[in-house]
C-alpha cells in the first residue's frame, strides 16, 4: 500500500522517464562518446551556479532553468564542432577537457557562496526518491516531446550514428544535425540529473545500451533488451531499498547496483550463446 | 568507522520495530539532541527516532527510504527550526504526506520557538553566503536552552496526550533537576577558564562560550557555511599566535585536516567535540553524557600543559 502513497512518484519516475535515455545510450554507446552525459550535466551544473551567483534560487526562479539550458546548448555546439576535428585527438578527450574545466569553473563560481557545495552535490547526485509529481509530468511531457522529434527524424538520427552510407537529408550540414542530438540529449540529460542524478542517469544511459549489444542485432531488439533491463533495475532497486527497513539503503546507488548484477547476467547469457554458436 | 555506523543503523532500526507497539505518541526528531530530550521528557509514552546521524552535517542531511516511512507515521516531528534543517526537511515533510507534521499542523515543533537566539543579522542576505540567516540555531549547547526545549515537549505532548500528561511533567521536571545539578558542575569545570578566546571550526559553540564564559569569535570559516580560504586561515593563524589561542574545535563531519594544518602553524590542539549525543563515544542518546563529554574535553584542552 505504501507503494501507491510514499512511493508512487519516484516509481512512476523510473517506470516513465528511462525510456528515452535508453534511446540515446544506443547512440552514445555505438558513437564511443560514454561520457559525453557526464560532461553535458557539468556543463548544464554550471549554467546553475552562475545563477546562483547572480542570486537566483533554484527550483524558486526561472533564470537557473533558462541558463542551465542555454549553457546545455553551448556544450552541444562544443561538442558539434570538436567532431571530426582533429584526427589524432580522439573526441573522449574534448569530452573529458570540457567535463574537468566545467566543474572547476563551478567551484570557482560557487566558492564564496554557503549552499555552494550541496547545490552542485544535489545536481549530480539528485534524489529520485523525493521527486514529486510536478517535476514527473514536466519531464514525461518533455521526453515525450523529444521522442517525438526523434521518432520522426529517426532515419537521419540512427543513420548518422550507425554511419549509414545512404543518410538521408544531407542538403543539411552534418554539423547541425549533430548539434541537434546533443541539444535534445543534453536536455534530456539535464532535467533527469535533476530529478535522479548523474550516477542514476549513466547506468540509465549505458547499462541497458550495452546489454542489448550484446544479446541483439537489431536496433529494435537492443531496444527492447534495453527498455527491459532497466524497468527490472528501476524496480528492483527501488523495491530493495525501500522494503530492506533494516539496511536503508539509498535508492540511487541501489538501482545502480542492480544495472551491474543485470549486465554480469547479460554477459553470461551472451557468453553462452557465444559458445553455443561457436560448437554448432 | 564502519562498525560505528553500523551500531548506528542497528539503533535506528531497532527504535523504528518499537515504534507503534505501545506507545501513544511517535515521534521524530530531526537530529539527535532533540530525539535525547524528548525521550527524557516521553519516558515510555512514546517512541523517538531521529533522522541526522550524529556525525552527519545536520544543516545538509542525505534523504533514506527510512525518513519518509518514520515521517510518514509521525504524531510528532521536532526540529530545530531557525533554518537549520531548511536545506533538507521541507521537501521531505512534504513528500512524507502526513498532514499531523506538516507545516502548522499539531505535531509540527520548531524547538528555536522561544529561544533567545544569538547572532540574528540585520538584514537578511543569504546570496553572500551565510548559513544562519535566521540567526546561529546550535543553541542546545547551552544546557539552560536543552531545559526550554524540554518544557516546550512536554506542553506539546500533554497537549496531544492529555492521559498522559502528569508522567510527561513529572519526566521534565526530573530532566531539569539533573540538568540544573550537572550545570553545577560544568560551570565549575570551566570556570578557571574565563574570558579565555577559543577557536571553532563552524559557529556551533557560541551558545556553549556565552554560558560557561568563554570566548567564541574565531572561526576555520570566513562565514558560516563557507569553507575555509587560504587568506582567512593565515588570518586566523595570525590571530591565534597574537592572542595565544591554543584550542580549535572540531566536529566529526568538519574538515579536520583544514584544522590541524592551523594547529600546526601555531602549536594549538586540535579537539573533538559534538553537539550530538553519539557523535562522541559513550553519548549514545543521552544529553547529559553528551555535555560531559564536550565540557572534559574542552576543559582538558584549556587546562595548563604540564610540561611547559
Amino acid at each position: 500500500m505504501e507503494l501507491f502513497t510514499l512511493w508512487l512518484w519516484p516509481f512512476l519516475a523510473l517506470l516513465l522517464l528511462p525510456g528515452i535515455l535508453v534511446y540515446f545510450g544506443l547512440h552514445v554507446v555505438e558513437r564511443g562518446i560514454i561520457f559525453v552525459d557526464l560532461a553535458l550535466a557539468q556543463v548544464a551544473a554550471l549554467g546553475i551556479c552562475v545563477a546562483i551567483f547572480l542570486g537566483a534560487h533554484p527550483g524558486h526562479d526561472v533564470l537557473p532553468y533558462a541558463l542551465s539550458l542555454v549553457f546545455t546548448l553551448l556544450g552541444a555546439a562544443l561538442f558539434a564542432l570538436t567532431r571530426f576535428r582533429h584526427s589524432r585527438v580522439p573526441q573522449e578527450a574534448f569530452i573529458g577537457i570540457i567535463y574537468v574545466v566545467a566543474a572547476a569553473a563551478a567551484t570557482l563560481v560557487l566558492s564564496h557562496s554557503a549552499e555552494g557545495d550541496e547545490e552542485i552535490k544535489n545536481l549530480l547526485v539528485g534524489n529520485i526518491l523525493l521527486v514529486n509529481r510536478a517535476e514527473v509530468l514536466r519531464a514525461f511531457s518533455l521526453f515525450a516531446a523529444v521522442g517525438i522529434l526523434h521518432y520522426f527524424l529517426r532515419a537521419r538520427f540512427l543513420g548518422i550514428t550507425f554511419r549509414d552510407r545512404k543518410v538521408p537529408g544531407l542538403g543539411i550540414p552534418l554539423r547541425l544535425w549533430d548539434f541537434l542530438f546533443y541539444g535534445t540529449f543534453g536536455v534530456v540529460v539535464t532535467s533527469f540529473v535533476q530529478i535522479a542524478g548523474v550516477y542514476l542517469v549513466f547506468s540509465y544511459l549505458i547499462v541497458p545500451a550495452v546489454c542489448g549489444a550484446l544479446l541483439c542485432e537489431t536496433i529494435r531488439g537492443r531496444l527492447l533488451v534495453g527498455w527491459s533491463v532497466a524497468f527490472v533495475a528501476g524496480l528492483a532497486g527501488l523495491t530493495t531499498s525501500v522494503k530492506a527497513e533494516t539496511l536503508d539503503l539509498p535508492t540511487g546507488p541501489t538501482i545502480v547496483c542492480f544495472f551491474g548484477l543485470l549486465l554480469l547476467i547479460c554477459g553470461a547469457i551472451s557468453a553462452v550463446r557465444g559458445r553455443g554458436r561457436a560448437e554448432a | 568507522m564502519t562498525l560505528r555506523r553500523l551500531s548506528w543503523i542497528s539503533i535506528a532500526a531497532s527504535s523504528l520495530a518499537v515504534s507503534g507497539a505501545h506507545a501513544a505518541l511517535r515521534v521524530v526528531a530531526t537530529t539527535p539532541e532533540y530525539a535525547a530530550v524528548a525521550s527524557a521528557v516521553g519516558g515510555d509514552k512514546v517512541s523517538v527516532t531521529f533522522l541526522a546521524k550524529p556525525t552527519e552535517d545536520p544543516h545538509f542531511v542525505d534523504a533514506k527510504p527510512s525518513h519518509l516511512v518514520a515521517l510518514n507515521r509521525a504524531d510528532v516531528l521536532v526540529e530545530g527550526g531557525a533554518d537549520l534543517e531548511v536545506g533538507w526537511l521541507p521537501p521531505l515533510v512534504q513528500e512524507s504526506r502526513n498532514p499531523r507534521i506538516a507545516s502548522g499542523g499539531s505535531g509540527r515543533v520548531a524547538a528555536s520557538e522561544g529561544i533567545q537566539l544569538l547572532d540574528v543579522p540585520a538584514q537578511l542576505d543569504r546570496s553572500k553566503g551565510d548559513l544562519h540567516a535566521a540567526g546561529n540555531p546550535h543553541f542546545m549547547m547551552d544546557p539552560e536552552n536543552a531545559g526550554i526545549v524540554a518544557h516546550h515537549l512536554a506542553d506539546v505532548f500533554c497537549r496531544l496526550d492529555p492521559g498522559s500528561c502528569t508522567a510527561y511533567q513529572a519526566n521534565r521536571e526530573r530532566f531539569e533537576k539533573t540538568l540544573d545539578e550537572r550545570m553545577r558542575s560544568w560551570a565549575a569545570k570551566l570556570a578557571p577558564f574565563k574570558g579565555t578566546p577559543i577557536v571553532t571550526y563552524h559557529s556551533t559553540w557560541r551558545y556553549f562560550a556565552a554560558r560557561f564564559g568563554l570566548v567564541s569569535d574565531t572561526f576555520l570559516e570566513p562565514k558560516p557555511g563557507i569553507p575555509p580560504s587560504p587568506p582567512h586561515l593565515a588570518e586566523v593563524i595570525a590571530k591565534m599566535n597574537d592572542q595565544k589561542i591554543r584550542v580549535i574545535l572540531v566536529e566529526p563531519y568538519q574538515n579536520r585536516k583544514q584544522a590541524e594544518v592551523v594547529a600546526e602553524h601555531t602549536g594549538g590542539t586540535v579537539v573533538n567535540v559534538c553537539q550530538f549525543p553519539g557523535g562522541l563515544p559513550g553519548t549514545d542518546g543521552d544529553y547529559f553524557a553528551l555535555m560531559d563529554a564536550d565540557v572534559s574535553a574542552v576543559a582538558s584542552a584549556l587546562a595548563p600543559r604540564s610540561a611547559s
